[in-house]
């Protein structure tokens, strides 16, 4: 969304609301009598009531229908590597295409594309689309590489903003089901919930940060600065020697990180959806999958938290090991 | 005791006195970023920019007792 498009939605949002209010107000001194004062509270108004009422009245209906056949659903079974297309291996690697292999490649056409077309229709004056893509790059350029990088931010900033991309859409495409799952049905994956490529895109960042680290200072100036120099002799080979395990931790922080989060979001959308099933119950269902929808936004929120937090901390790192400490 | 009621049980305790650290440790950061913000809002982007790093670093120890729970569950 681009800055002016939010502020005339709230402004055209707001006056029917303000507009309500004062409609609503009068009866507010009736509620206290009633009943359901914790639920008329929450809505804020007396004809809402009504709403809430029958709303409770369908629900506590629901209850003594009974539910279908009973279904079983692992959640696991959604996590589980999925061969599509069978290939042979090459040595030890696995050429297979499997689900998270496909998921991999539509995050990276989306990409493509968008680039793309973008490139190809820049105006001088941004519609709609050119001022959400263009407040995203300068979130990437701005509020990530230059806030956090003092040197090297202009170097670096193709890195940083290719990973916050490509997190950034493979995460938001994962919340999309899409007919790559087993014998090509509908699957609810997501890339980053496989640990493997998590941990190659930390590693990327890894290896980054040490080859900027030894091309600004040398090998043995880059490794002399992990330890005080005004140290002791022992101290200091301790202290360079949790610095090297604190080094080696980062890789599995940024990867655990973003595999996990992915990881439980999926997990707990699949156990909101299921858990109907495993109930079989209407009353049950209907309140579930209106907690999946809450659930959901956040799990874009938690989408675009992700990749800014593994962007910025690859930043952080990249800078830190250029600066010295 | 059976073990699967033993890895359950074990999963369980793992997740939840995982999370009592983070917990504590996101409430006092997002607190505390809250209170910089009112007291200087000019500087409102730094703090914030800062404070998501913050909850990155923090929340991912929550998050290792979630990947331990889930190999005690699959894997041992």
């Amino acid at each position: 969304m681009g800055r002016p498009a939010p502020s005339s939605e709230h402004d055209a949002a707001r006056p029917p609301a303000s507009g309500e209010s004062p409609v609503v107000a009068p009866p507010a001194p009736k509620r206290p009598v009633r009943e359901e004062v914790p639920v008329a509270k929450k809505r804020g108004c007396g004809g809402c009531l009504l709403v809430v009422l029958v709303v409770l009245a369908v629900l506590v209906g629901l209850l003594f229908i009974p539910g279908g056949e009973k279904l079983e659903f692992d959640i696991v079974e959604e996590f589980e590597r999925h061969v599509l297309i069978e290939l042979p291996s090459i040595g030890p690697l696995d050429m297979s295409i499997t689900t998270s292999v496909a998921y991999l490649w539509i995050a990276v056409g989306v990409i493509v594309v968008i680039a793309v077309v973008v490139s190809r229709v820049v105006k001088p004056i941004p519609g709609r689309f050119q001022t959400a893509l263009e407040s995203v790059y300068e979130l990437a350029r701005e509020g990530i590489t230059r806030s956090v990088m003092k040197k090297g931010a202009d170097k670096w900033f193709p890195y940083i903003g290719a990973i916050f991309f490509f997190i950034l859409i493979s995460n938001l495409i994962g919340l999309i089901p899409l007919p790559v799952g087993e014998g090509w049905q509908e699957a609810f994956y997501v890339a980053t919930s496989n640990i493997n490529v998590t941990a190659m895109l930390a590693l990327l960042t890894f290896i980054f940060t040490h080859y900027a680290g030894i091309r600004s200072h040398g090998l043995f100036r880059y490794m002399g600065e992990w330890a005080p120099k005004t140290a002791p002799p022992v101290l200091k080979q301790f202290i360079w020697g949790i610095h090297l395990v604190s080094e080696v931790f980062r890789l599995v922080s940024l990867s655990v990180r973003l595999f996990a989060n992915m990881l439980a979001g999926h997990a707990i959308l699949a156990v909101f959806f299921a858990m109907a099933l495993i109930f079989q119950n209407y009353a049950i269902a209907v309140v579930l999958q209106g907690g999946s929808v809450v659930i959901y936004l956040f799990e874009v929120f938690i989408a675009g938290i992700q990749a800014f937090i593994f962007a910025i901390l690859s930043a952080v790192y990249i800078g830190g090991a250029i600066e010295g400490e | 005791m059976d073990p699967e009621a033993a890895k359950a049980l074990g999963a369980g305790l793992a997740m939840g006195l995982g999370a009592i650290g983070p917990g504590i440790g996101l409430g006092t950061l997002i607190g505390k970023a809250i209170e910089g913000i009112a007291r200087q809002p000019e500087v409102a982007g730094d703090i914030r920019t800062n404070m998501f790093i913050g909850i990155g670093v923090t929340e991912a120890v929550a998050l290792y007792a979630f990947v331990v729970a889930l190999i005690l569950i699959f894997v041992a």
